[in-house]
């Protein structure tokens, strides 16, 4: 994989946001275990293809859900291009998080 | 009343009738006949015939039985309870003529479960249906196929359990047609006009007559043009009755048990969808599917849409 570097798909994905989104909360996990026969998985031998993100930031202030899940796209879009097949976003303010 | 008695059962005289349901609500009928089978040979079903019961859905109020199986019995099982009908037979049943008035017809019918039989004007059987609530299915049949309801026949089970349920329609059933020789027209295969039949499923979209022919409009004009001329759409991956993605399938089952009216496109169909994925990422700004348009406007993948679910927003969503 060209755009594979020393780190983990994960840990990629968690740097990004980190420094983009400054986020009080922040989870990676990588679910691509689940989805071992999934078509696209297959097809193309990666192993890194599905995530769960989940992310709380006051940048999501006064944004709805399609805002923000872009908003978590655009950041990764070189991960998307590069085998990143599905991520599942939860994106909340602190205050909805309840914290 | 007829009661339904639990015995221990060594021997047994039954015919059997079974009923193997394609889909709902269409039968084909093989008799398997017993006349006289000796010890615990009850039912002796052949294999390769595994028979499964199905029953009739009526609007509301009536039973389903979505797939109720019997599986075929050998005889090394000395213990066996058969729920028998001491069932008032249907030609000894007094018919009950049916008032015009919904209101009426509550008062006159029993509101409990059993079966019935519903008869025309000439006194000819035309269907023979069970039910939770029989006045409710009275009224219900009367509002659809009034020229079929003159008058009913009703045993009420008092101990309406499924087995019960199916065991006195069967000897309604058998008993018809035992001396008529025919089956009533509305209990016959394909006649639709006492069941509800499962709604079709629609067919998914097609975006373009086929990859070899060649377009006279931008592929994104014609997404555009979808999802703006059809409230509900969603772009999955497979086809609605066949999902190849479980977030797609996440979707299509929230939208079809919110009884939206939406239409579908197959993303991975290359035949008449081909290059439809790359084109409508950029064109909703989204980079994976499934995605869920309403009125134009994307409300997102299969997380939002579940959150919104969950919380209860869909409903205003789609009615709006």
């Amino acid at each position: 994989m060209a755009s594979r570097g020393v780190l983990s798909r994960a840990n990629r994905i968690k740097s990004r946001l980190q420094s983009a989104l400054q986020p009080t909360i922040i989870e990676v996990e990588d679910v691509s275990h689940q989805h071992a026969g999934h078509a696209a998985v297959r097809e193309t031998g990666n192993n890194e293809t599905h995530f769960n993100v989940k992310v709380v930031s006051s940048k999501f202030d006064g944004h709805n859900l399609v805002k923000r899940h872009r908003m978590v796209y655009d950041l990764l879009s070189d991960e998307l291009q590069s085998g990143l097949h599905a991520l599942s976003i939860v994106a909340k303010t602190p205050k909805e998080h309840g914290l | 009343m007829i009661k339904f008695l639990l015995i221990q059962q060594h021997q047994f005289t039954l015919h059997h009738f079974i009923f193997c349901l394609p889909s709902m609500a269409t039968f084909n009928m093989s008799f398997l006949t017993q006349p006289h089978s000796s010890l615990p040979n009850f039912p002796n079903f052949s294999s390769q015939n595994t028979p499964s019961f199905s029953s009739y859905s009526l609007p509301k109020t009536s039973l389903i039985f979505p797939s109720f199986t019997v599986r075929p019995q050998n005889g090394t099982i000395t213990r066996r309870i058969v729920v028998v009908a001491a069932l008032k037979k249907l030609s000894e049943t007094d018919p009950l003529t049916v008032p015009v008035q919904p209101n009426e017809i509550s008062a006159r019918f029993p509101n409990e479960s059993g079966v019935y039989a519903v008869y025309d004007s000439n006194g000819d059987l035309q269907f023979v249906g069970i039910s939770r609530n029989i006045a409710a299915s009275v009224v219900s049949h009367k509002n659809s196929v009034p020229q079929f309801c003159s008058s009913v026949k009703v045993g009420v089970v008092d101990e309406p359990n499924r087995t019960a349920l199916t065991e006195s329609w069967k000897s309604w059933m058998e008993e018809h047609i035992a001396t008529s020789g025919k089956v009533p027209p509305g209990n016959e295969p394909g006649n639709s006009t006492w069941v509800r039949q499962p709604p079709k499923k629609k067919a998914d979209l097609r975006l373009t007559p086929g990859r070899h022919v060649q377009l006279t409009v931008p592929l994104e004009d014609l997404i555009d043009r979808l999802v703006k001329e059809n409230k509900v759409v969603a772009f999955i991956k497979g086809s609605r009755s066949a999902p190849q993605c479980g977030f797609s399938q996440r979707v299509v089952g929230i939208l079809e048990s919110e009884g939206v009216d939406y239409e579908s496109v197959d993303v991975l169909d290359e035949e008449y969808n081909a290059g439809l994925r790359e084109t409508l990422k950029n064109y909703s700004n989204w980079p994976t599917f499934p995605q869920i348009f309403v009125k134009g406007e994307l409300v997102g993948g299969c997380d939002i849409l579940t959150s919104m679910y969950e919380k209860g927003e869909l409903a205003s969503l789609f009615k709006s």
